[in-house]
């Protein structure tokens, strides 16, 4: 198996521009007006859902699922993104913030994980390569942390937030608070789109240099990059959904 | 002077003084993490998280500077 695996590894170190534009989706591109991106992106939503039922099917009733497998299984793999996840939530939120937004972080997480690996996949574009799927993913966490700002606090409390300490100075930083807000989906976008773009530029570019065994480091630094701007993306997440719903009555651990 | 050779320059100016300052940034974020883990290596759990956090802030603006570089091309 392992070595079926490195001679395919081998051989196929080769990406989409480099091959000439070919894709596994290019004739769905063409029978449908849509764009390459769109077409990948329900692809990979398709798999997405496939998992989550696999997933459900193999935990069948709460009583049982308590032990783990042994080894390496698909169920495990589950748990373990899971527990990470959960880990870094009650690190940065507190538990009991932890608990209500578990399942946005952990979709989060995995989506965009599994949307930024797709493109390692020879002869995938990912779809974060493009910027509207950045832009798309930051305005819904804009819009769910507002959201939640608001039911907790109330409008006057949330817009109170934005004004700062002091009193005096609340129209200077009102403005400024506004603006970095403002910003904060565009350079969710942004971030995830550069790094995708210039992590499949480059394996695309020694690609075409030396098509056999002098890729493979860079896909490990693709697979590096991949992991590390989910992760940067779901922390970035949790810490705008914590500064939005924080009170300031209690105060649970001593600093 | 032509269009293409100024924009070539200009590309190249970008990135290069993108690239600088994000890594003197980056250095002193991963100087000051390193250090706090060697004054206290159970604290590395902790310290680890916030240490991401701002080198992904900092590559960010970096990432910007590199998309106004291919901008600039044309090809975006």
């Amino acid at each position: 198996m392992k070595i079926i695996i490195s001679i395919m590894t081998l051989l196929l170190s080769s990406s989409v521009y480099a091959s000439g534009g070919f894709t596994w989706l290019h004739g769905v591109t063409q029978a449908t007006g849509l764009k390459e991106h769109t077409i990948t992106f329900l692809f990979t939503s398709v798999l997405f859902i496939v998992g989550g039922l696999l997933f459900r099917v193999k935990t069948k009733s709460l009583s049982k699922s308590v032990v783990p497998d042994k080894g390496v299984t698909y169920r495990n793999l589950v748990e373990f993104i899971g527990d990470f996840v959960y880990g870094q939530a009650k690190a940065t939120m507190g538990d009991k913030n932890a608990k209500t937004y578990f399942p946005l972080l952990v979709f989060y997480f995995s989506f965009i994980f599994l949307n930024n690996l797709i493109g390692l996949v020879p002869g995938f574009l990912p779809p974060t390569e493009n910027f509207n799927t950045g832009l798309a993913l930051g305005i819904l966490i804009f819009i769910y942390y507002n959201a939640q700002g608001i039911k907790v606090q109330g409008i006057v409390g949330h817009i109170k937030h934005l004004m700062g300490p002091l009193l005096f100075m609340a129209p200077l930083i009102f403005v400024l608070e506004v603006i970095s807000h403002a910003m904060r989906p565009l350079t969710l976008g942004l971030r995830i789109r550069g790094n995708m773009l210039g992590d499949h530029t480059v394996l695309a570019i020694f690609s075409d240099l030396v098509p056999y065994l002098v890729p493979i480091p860079f896909y490990c630094l693709g697979l590096f990059v991949c992991f590390m701007q989910a992760f940067v993306f779901t922390l970035l997440t949790m810490i705008y959904i914590a500064m939005a719903v924080e009170t300031h009555d209690h105060e649970e651990h001593a600093h | 002077m032509e269009a293409n050779g100024m924009i070539a320059i200009a590309s190249a100016i970008a990135i290069g003084l993108a690239a600088y300052g994000g890594t003197q940034g980056q250095g002193k974020a991963a100087a000051a993490a390193l250090e706090g883990i060697a004054r206290n290596p159970e604290a590395q759990g902790k310290i680890f998280t916030p240490m991401i956090l701002a080198m992904a802030l900092i590559e960010s603006l970096v990432i910007l500077g590199f998309v106004i570089a291919f901008m600039i091309q044309g090809k975006f």
